[in-house]
């Protein structure tokens, strides 16, 4: 059963000698330097951000929205923790507050009607496992943002409690409270839709 | 199936922690099977069983939607790029004007251009990669000039006073030919060493 720990890849062991220079020089001014930053950290933080809003398009969007902010802030930019893990913080937060300001979701009895928006699956490949797959995308609409992002990073990211707590801004205690009720409500979710 | 979901008192809010019959709290038996706690207690009470297989069935639902999540196109890295550099190229932090040329010609340098093409010269030298690189005027009025300041990772087991003296060379050499921009100085430091049999090469300008 416990199998399924497991731990995706760390936001960047790739060349950090050389990620660090980057991120110096972007934070003089070097757009090039910038560009090979962003064009690196591009793909996963578009995979996070799709994870917690649930849609791609939304999710390119922030991750966009993400990165210029990151230029604008490079400047302030301590060098205290990694480029990877400041823009990880800086797109975590982005879909906080996006998921934050999103309209308060259907109650549990007709969540289950909400056609799924962007991951539709065609009718002949709709097995159980799908069904079950498609239940929890739905019953992800019933978690707060905070609950959601804290899932979502440690569930579908892999991500250690204390590396959400940094990114959240939150202590490692209410991040393990938050997962504990999310799972709460997307077990009892998934139970009571069978 | 999931026995436990009805336990003796309901709780008002359906995501507080619950105790189940056998007296264990939901969030210690998910506590346990989350650090895989060794507890014999988990493989033999129903209550835990059930609560732990609430669990399991969310997390393969959880494995479904990672893998989904991710089976479609994969992300067009290459576009998102050029959309965020055409905003960043609109918001250039070009840093401040240095002179160049003779100090009564009116012709300026902006310090990031400049710097990019001493970063460039530095890394000429092998094994050299250049991060900061701050230029300012000398405050030397009259003799003009630009202190240059850089900061680079260098290879190790090479002689460090030889490789500053060649990258001082090369900025120096660049600074004059490509620029024409008379330098006062060039204070290298030396902030990492770099392994050689770990060689970072990618990124490179």
């Amino acid at each position: 059963m416990a199998g399924v720990r497991r731990h995706t890849e760390p936001p960047d062991t790739r060349s950090t000698g050389d990620e660090g220079l980057l991120a110096i020089r972007a934070a003089e001014g070097d757009e090039d330097a910038f560009a090979v930053l962003v064009q690196r950290h591009a793909p996963s933080l578009i995979r996070l951000a799709t994870r917690l809003l649930g849609s791609r398009t939304e999710a390119e969007d922030a991750v966009q929205d993400a990165f210029i902010s990151a230029w604008r802030r490079l400047p302030e930019f301590q060098g205290t923790s990694s480029f990877g893990t400041w823009t990880y913080r800086i797109v975590t937060n982005r879909c906080l507050n996006i998921l934050r300001a999103r309209k308060p979701v259907a109650p549990l009895e007709t969540a289950g009607q909400v056609p799924a928006p962007e991951h539709a699956v065609s009718p002949a490949r709709i097995t159980e496992a799908r069904d079950a797959v498609r239940e929890l995308r739905e019953a992800l609409d019933l978690l707060s943002a905070e609950q959601r992002a804290c899932w979502v990073l440690r569930e579908l990211d892999g991500r250690p409690y204390d590396f959400i707590a940094d990114a959240v801004g939150i202590s490692q205690e209410a991040v393990r409270a938050r997962v504990f009720r999310a799972r709460r409500c997307l077990t009892q979710a998934l139970g009571a839709w069978r | 199936m999931t026995a436990h979901t009805d336990p003796p008192n309901t709780p008002t809010d359906a995501t507080e922690d619950e105790r189940l019959p056998c007296g264990r709290l939901l969030s210690e038996v998910w506590t346990a099977w989350e650090d895989q706690a060794d507890d014999p207690h988990l493989h033999e009470c129903p209550h835990c069983g059930a609560a732990v297989h609430d669990l399991d069935q969310l997390q393969s639902a959880m494995s479904g939607l990672r893998e989904e999540s991710w089976d479609g196109a994969a992300p067009d890295a290459a576009s998102l790029t050029r959309r965020v550099m055409d905003v960043v190229r609109l918001e250039l932090r070009p840093g401040r004007p240095l002179p160049l040329g003779e100090p009564d010609e009116d012709l300026w340098v902006m310090e990031a251009v400049a710097a990019r093409k001493l970063r460039a010269a530095a890394e000429t030298v092998p094994g050299v990669r250049a991060g900061s690189c701050r230029l300012r005027p000398s405050p030397e009025q009259g003799e003009g000039g630009v202190e240059v300041r850089m900061e680079i990772h260098a290879p190790s087991g090479v002689a460090l006073a030889a490789l500053a003296d060649d990258v001082r060379a090369q900025v120096g050499h660049a600074a004059d030919r490509d620029l024409g921009m008379p330098v006062a100085s060039v204070d290298i430091r030396v902030t990492d060493l770099i392994d050689s049999s770990a060689d970072g090469q990618e990124g490179r300008d």
